[in-house]
């Protein structure tokens, strides 16, 4: 009798289509290489067979067994175990902290690190539950600050400025502040 | 030898200024192994351009401490966080951090002080002892064919490990083979699956996938289990394993040790591969296979004391061939030639001198490890008592910079946390991480391996299997996928 559940179905339709939309843009470089018989295609495409066997192996898996673990598999974490929403108010707040580090990356290149920092940090703690002003605000300001001083002045890494005002004008007053710390200690 | 390594030693340490380097390395490689995504090799990036002003010697003997002391350090990270300081730590948070969570992470980093020590100063013994005839026989026996077999024999075996299935365990490995096919293929330079974005043809860096595999999805794990109330704080312990619990893994530290020597030796295969096949090779040969991945201290023994056996390994084809292992010991090429020096048999000739001490410094580094590791590990241990609240955004910071700073690009940021909701994900469903990312790592090398070996015996398989290496790495790749295939399948048609 059939264990599947509509979550396998959409899981091996995501696979699946994996498989398909890649093997169809190997189409897109697929050119002989001179000193090489199999070509750019060759190995990526044995990969895809390979992934849509497994991908069949696993719908058998799904339909005879369901989400059951195999007996005898190693390493397998206490990652998997079950994980029960209480309420919409707890699905939202986990999209939120899913969303926010994409987001902040995503700022970096208009807002720059120096400015997009701050408020990563504050979003992030309060979304975690942090409900104390006081801890947030020092908090926040002691890892934003141990950043700058590791990365900025210490080791002079190159963070993202930002190419939009007001936010490329505050991350190059940062950097000339730094330039000028180092002149005057001679570093 | 011996005379060579005293006179070594003498130098070393009868000048205050190498005395100074070689303290400076210990610490430095350490601490920088054990910031996530800040890797030893971000501070020998940095150093590259000082070590112009130093001794040949000390520039040279900076980089191999920073090497022995960093493996070790990203194993602290690991075990405490489920955060690998570098690819070569990733099989040990497999053990390491669920015994965390078990409130062990004292014995986990205890292990992990020793078998890094036993692993580094085994390794650099035996570097001592036979770096010319092992690079010898290197040289003449490994070849892309045996390569390619390592890594098909790697890839079988990162298979078994991890995974709800065995299906599972495969599809995770194929996801990261496929992702090591974006960006120029290894023959031709075409380029492959960019979709548009031109930074995608230098492919997907491994710091961002390894940060967003690990580091970020485990950021969102408990972020998840804090905001329904399920999240529970590791426990802190402070109790270290003791000399009769180590000794009964004695047979694990020996095999791990022969492992990460041998994989060590392979030209590009390094310590990350030693580490994962130490890790697969203790669960093979355990009778209690259940217990990996949820707290077996013969986990985190296994692959510490393999990635830093390789550490000692991976010197022999750089000294004597002239071949870097991998990207460490291709900085110290660097470190070479701006002393117009070039890394091979002649050095031994020329400058017998700089080999000892580098030898006799990677000997007293990784002795190091085990004094300062013991020293330091209860400072660590206090880093589980900051609030997840307040790691969070500084883990997630100090990764998105580690990703950043690789290559300059706000796309390996945004590979980085689209890596840690696809692994986050991925884990909910019970797909494996580690077997990802070893697809991500061995992806490009099997490739290119693959088609040197295929060039080499004109496309012919049985002039493949006629090397006895391959034909033996291969027969055992096969024999774990088979009996992988049949366990599979007799479960799923098991009533």
């Amino acid at each position: 009798m059939s264990k599947l559940k509509t979550s396998h179905k959409v899981e091996t339709l995501i696979w699946l289509t994996i498989v398909v939309v890649f093997f169809g843009y190997s189409f897109e470089f697929s050119q002989e290489i001179e000193i090489y018989k199999f070509g750019a295609t060759g190995w990526p495409r044995v990969v895809l067979g390979l992934l849509l066997l497994v991908t069949l192996g696993n719908f058998l898996h799904l339909y005879k067994k369901g989400s059951e673990a195999q007996q005898g598999r190693v390493g397998i974490t206490d990652q998997e175990e079950d994980i029960s929403y209480d309420g919409i108010g707890s699905i939202k707040k986990l999209i939120a902290i899913l969303a926010m580090p994409l987001i902040f990356a995503w700022s970096l290149k208009p807002v720059g690190f120096y400015s997009a920092t701050p408020v990563f940090i504050v979003l992030i703690i309060v979304l975690l539950g942090e409900k104390r002003i006081k801890w947030v605000i020092g908090i926040t300001l002691f890892i934003y600050f141990l950043l700058i001083f590791l990365f900025m002045v210490i080791l002079n890494a190159p963070l993202p400025q930002g190419n939009i005002s007001p936010f490329y004008d505050f991350s190059a007053f940062m950097l000339t502040l730094n330039t000028k710390l180092h002149q005057s200690l001679n570093f | 030898m011996i005379d060579n390594f005293i006179a070594g030693s003498i130098a070393l340490f009868g000048d205050p200024f190498s005395i100074g380097i070689f303290i400076f390395g210990v610490i430095g490689g350490m601490l920088f192994g054990a910031i996530p995504g800040i890797s030893m090799l971000t501070l020998a990036a940095i150093l590259l351009p000082f070590t112009a002003s130093l001794e040949p010697a000390q520039g040279v003997m900076l980089f191999a401490v920073i090497y022995c002391t960093g493996t070790y350090g990203g194993a602290i990270t690991a075990i405490l966080f489920n955060i690998p300081g570098a690819p070569e730590n990733a099989p040990t948070a497999f053990d390491g951090y669920p015994m965390t969570r078990k409130g062990q992470s004292g014995k986990a980093v205890g292990a992990a002080v020793l078998c890094s020590a036993i692993g580094g100063v085994s390794s650099a013994l035996i570097m001592m002892a036979a770096t010319e005839p092992l690079a010898n026989w290197a040289i003449s026996n490994i070849g892309p064919p045996e390569i390619f077999a390592l890594v098909f024999f790697g890839l079988a075996v990162a298979s078994s490990v991890g995974g709800r299935t065995m299906w599972k365990g495969w599809m995770s490995v194929l996801l990261g083979l496929l992702i090591a096919t974006i960006g120029q293929d290894p023959v031709g330079g075409i380029n492959r699956y960019n979709f548009g974005f031109a930074d995608l043809a230098a492919g997907i860096a491994f710091v961002p996938a390894i940060m967003g595999f690990f580091a970020v999805s485990e950021i969102f794990v408990q972020a998840e289990k804090k905001a329904i109330g399920m999240y529970e704080a590791p426990k802190m312990s402070l109790d270290f394993p003791t000399i009769l619990e180590l000794w009964t893994y004695k047979i694990a530290v020996i095999r791990s040790m022969l492992v990460g020597f041998f994989c060590g030796i392979l030209p590009g295969i390094g310590a990350t591969l030693a580490a994962f096949m130490g890790y697969g090779e203790a669960v093979r040969w355990s009778k209690n296979k259940e217990s990996f991945g949820k707290g077996n201290l013969e986990g985190v023994i296994s692959s510490e004391t393999a990635n830093n056996a390789a550490t000692g390994a991976a010197m022999i084809p750089l000294l004597a061939l002239g071949l870097p292992g991998g990207a460490m010991t291709a900085l110290m090429v660097g470190v070479f030639q701006m002393h117009d020096l070039e890394p091979g048999p002649m050095v031994f000739y020329n400058s017998p001198e700089l080999i000892w001490i580098v030898f006799a410094a990677m000997f007293y580094a990784n002795l190091s490890i085990l004094f300062i590791g013991l020293i330091e590990t209860k400072t660590i241990l206090y880093l589980l008592k900051i609030p997840f609240q307040f790691l969070a955004p500084m883990i997630l910071l100090l990764a998105s910079i580690g990703s950043y700073i690789g290559r300059g690009l706000v796309l390996d940021v945004i590979i980085m946390f689209g890596a840690g909701i696809m692994g986050f994900l991925l884990r909910r469903s019970g797909y494996s991480i580690p077997g990802i990312v070893l697809g991500i790592i061995l992806g490009k090398i099997g490739e290119q391996n693959f088609a040197q070996g295929m060039q080499m015996v004109h496309y012919d398989v049985l002039e493949y299997l006629s090397r006895p290496i391959c034909l033996l790495l291969i027969i055992a790749g096969f024999l774990t996928i088979l009996t992988g295939i049949y366990k599979a399948l007799s479960y799923s048609f098991r009533s």
